[in-house]
């Protein structure tokens, strides 16, 4: 009798743990065709990129990419015209980007995480709001403005924008940081005879500086990746993402695929740096 | 003695300053950046500038007389001028009358000054800066041959007449002035007869000195004109329906997507931090890159051709993003623009996921219910902020799908919104009209953003 009931106790216990490891298994499946879906069209477009210009009109393509790897088709685009100071201005504009948002934002993200002050709601709803406003709405009339102004196609000018775009982000990424290292840090500083400001100083700044860093290389990538405001904002000065878009159009299929490859690398590299950070940037949205 | 309490607040709630110190430079910056232009957006769009003139009852005055539409002919009565005030220089070049203050003999033999135009004297001789100070009174010709110059007791011609000089006359300039000249016109608006004054500066007289046009008004006016060139725009339809198609073909698939990666996620793998980086990767990617991605597939040498021809499926190559196949742009579109944006979603669900107590899908497991019932009576439920919060993030930035719609379609065949505004703005020059598209854009982000806030301020309530 007995042995009957253990029996059938092992066997229920088999069947669950087969279960369980069936369902582990096609867990771990489900996450490697995602995976895929999103890593294949990157493995596809380096080998496009990565290859001779003369093997990438080739049909069928190979199921082996890379070959023959090759640099040829890299450099015939970074040699085309307007490549290599489109890629200057890109980075001086991403670079007054990133100084300008952090510097204006990090002290709103302090005010927002530290204090409870009146209009501290509006003011965070305000910012979610703006957030998800359109670069679209805002070009057409600040391109109306810088003409008027005469700060059209300046690289400053497209960087002031870009500040105003990445800006809400800025601001509620930096707040998130600042709102998880906890209050009483400081104030465990202050009773040992640290002032307001060196408790901020030695105790809360070392804390947040690895996060505000992802924020700023966040703003970084954003006026990187930008490509609407720069188009219409700029004429002569175009950074890489307008000077691409613009020649599209006549552009052979190895200036396109380099470069559409060249203007991905930096997200990828990026992703994988901040990973840690990631909830921080977008998870609070929804809060 | 008071009893101090035991645990200090969290958080200083004294009134102070020290906040709006913090956050005044971000909210100056927004102001600027945001919503000045914003407004400035809705002005290009429903406002004409310099499109009526108003007449005046006398030149220079500021009184009304009526008002002229741009562009309307109109019969030239009378002129006249004025001092020209500074800073009043916008419009068209001013007509100008010169006086000249003028000291001189008069054929009787006399010592008179007065105003005399400029037309009617030669100048001779100026200082080192360019200022007459001598000149000759010009000889008349024709019929009035012979004629003396009036001079005036002010700059004006129908002033009182203080004397004449002859011909050829020696005079000394004292100083000058500029006149702007005005005209009393006459025109029709709204079958309706006006006229009165109008500087120069805003009229163009034909050559027949009788007639002209308003050139340009001095006051703008609320128009629908641009906004009915947008309507009325070729790509407008098109525009705006493959806008709403792709966010309904896009959203739910993004939705579907993001929750079974966050499933994914939450499962707690080996390698998750690796798992959630690459699902992450897209969130980074620019979209003009993204785009240029899928067409390295969809290209006619490309990889799904490759693939599809190697396993014998085709004969030959096809061509997918040609002006012939609209519907394959469409689907690399949705594709690419799934494949970019999922990401997004999934960082918000997998933050929402968190947010849920493990103890309660625990439970939900042991009670025996299936993976779909756990998802749907479960999960979905206790997600449902994050999800709305999600999907209408999703709404406002699926109106600004440009770069993709380039890439993939070159943005004639297959158009949205936001490259309809590029090419009234960059192709056609039309900087009103694509205010009015931008304004329909703003129009649309502000009915979601407001569905948006509602969503977030119940949620606070909520849990509050």
């Amino acid at each position: 009798m007995s042995v009957r009931v253990s029996d059938e106790m092992t066997k229920v216990r088999a069947r669950a743990k087969r279960r369980l490891l069936i369902k582990r298994a096609l867990t771990y499946l489900t996450a490697i065709v995602l995976s895929l879906w999103i890593l294949l069209p990157i493995w596809l477009i380096a080998s496009m990129a990565l290859t001779t210009p003369e093997a990438m009109r080739n049909f069928p393509k190979g199921v082996l990419p890379f070959i023959p790897f090759s640099l040829d088709t890299m450099r015939f685009f970074l040699e085309a015209r307007g490549i290599i100071p489109g890629l200057i201005n890109s980075v001086v504009v991403a670079l007054i980007t990133l100084a300008l948002s952090t510097l204006i934002a990090a002290p709103a993200g302090y005010a927002l995480s530290r204090y409870v002050f009146r209009g501290h709601n509006a003011f965070r709803l305000s910012i979610l709001a703006v957030r998800a406003f359109p670069v679209v709405i805002l070009s057409i009339p600040l391109a109306v403005t810088f003409i008027n102004l005469g700060m059209f196609d300046k690289v400053s000018s497209l960087a002031l924008m870009h500040t105003a775009l990445t800006l809400p982000t800025t601001v509620l990424v930096i707040g998130s940081v600042f709102a998880s290292i906890p209050y009483e840090l400081e104030e465990a500083a202050q009773v040992f005879g640290c002032t307001a400001f060196q408790a901020f100083r030695r105790v809360v700044l070392p804390l947040v500086l690895p996060g505000i860093a992802a924020a700023a290389l966040f703003t970084f990538v954003m006026s990187w990746n930008e490509v609407f405001a720069a188009t219409v904002l700029t004429v002569q000065n175009r950074t890489l993402p307008a000077q691409v878009l613009v020649s599209l159009r006549e552009a052979p299929d190895a200036y396109k695929f380099a470069g559409g490859f060249f203007m991905l690398i930096p997200s990828v590299i990026f992703i994988m740096i901040i990973r840690k950070y990631l909830f921080n940037m977008w998870g609070q949205s929804s809060k | 003695m008071s009893i101090q309490p035991l645990r200090t607040p969290k958080r200083r709630t004294k009134t102070q300053w020290a906040p709006y110190l913090l956050i005044s430079p971000a909210l100056l910056y927004l102001l600027v950046f945001f919503a000045w232009p914003m407004t400035q957006a809705i002005r290009l769009a429903i406002w004409e500038e310099q499109s009526l003139l108003s007449l005046r009852i006398a030149p220079g005055e500021e009184n009304e007389a009526g008002a002229l539409e741009q562009g309307t002919r109109i019969a030239v009565l009378d002129r006249s001028n004025v001092p020209l005030a500074p800073g009043e220089a916008d419009g068209g070049p001013a007509l100008l009358d010169v006086w000249f203050f003028v000291e001189g003999e008069t054929p009787g033999g006399g010592m008179i000054q007065g105003w005399a135009p400029e037309s009617r004297i030669r100048v001779r001789e100026a200082d080192a800066s360019g200022v007459p100070v001598r000149g000759t009174i010009r000889p008349r010709l024709g019929s009035v041959a012979g004629q003396h110059t009036a001079v005036h007791a002010s700059p004006d011609e129908r002033s009182e007449v203080v004397g004449e000089f002859a011909s050829r006359t020696e005079v000394a300039i004292a100083r000058q002035k500029s006149l702007e000249v005005w005209f009393l016109i006459e025109g029709v608006r709204d079958e309706q007869r006006f006229s009165g004054w109008a500087p120069s500066r805003r009229l163009q007289i034909y050559g027949d000195g009788a007639t002209g046009r308003v050139d340009s008004g001095d006051t703008g006016r609320f128009t629908l004109l641009h906004i009915q060139r947008m309507l009325n725009d070729r790509f407008f339809r098109s525009a705006l329906g493959t806008t709403f198609l792709l966010m309904l073909l896009i959203i739910p698939v993004q939705l579907v997507l993001a929750i079974v990666m966050a499933l994914v996620i939450q499962a707690r793998l080996k390698f998750n931090l690796l798992f959630l980086a690459i699902f992450a990767i897209p969130l980074a990617a620019s979209d003009l890159a993204v785009g240029i991605v899928w067409s390295s597939i969809f290209t006619q040498n490309g990889y799904l051709n490759s693939i599809l021809y190697s396993l014998g499926l085709i004969e030959s190559p096809q061509a997918y993003l040609t002006a012939a196949t609209r519907h394959w742009i469409l689907v690399a579109v949705w594709i690419a623009e799934v494949w970019r944006a999922t990401s997004l979603v999934m960082v918000i669900v997998v933050s929402g996921l968190q947010a849920i107590s493990q103890e309660v899908l625990e439970a939900a497991e042991l009670f025996g219910a299936t993976l779909w019932q756990r998802v749907r009576y479960v999960i979905l439920p206790l997600l449902k902020p994050s999800l709305q919060v999600a999907l209408i993030l999703r709404t406002i930035l699926a109106l600004q799908v440009f770069a993709v719609v380039i890439a993939l379609g070159g943005g004639d065949v297959v158009t949205v919104l936001a490259n309809e505004t590029y090419r009234q703005y960059y192709a056609l020059r039309n900087m009103n009209t694509a205010a009015a598209y931008s304004g329909l854009i703003l129009l649309l982000s502000m009915i979601s953003a407001g569905i948006y806030l509602r969503t977030v301020r119940g949620q606070e309530e909520a849990v509050s």
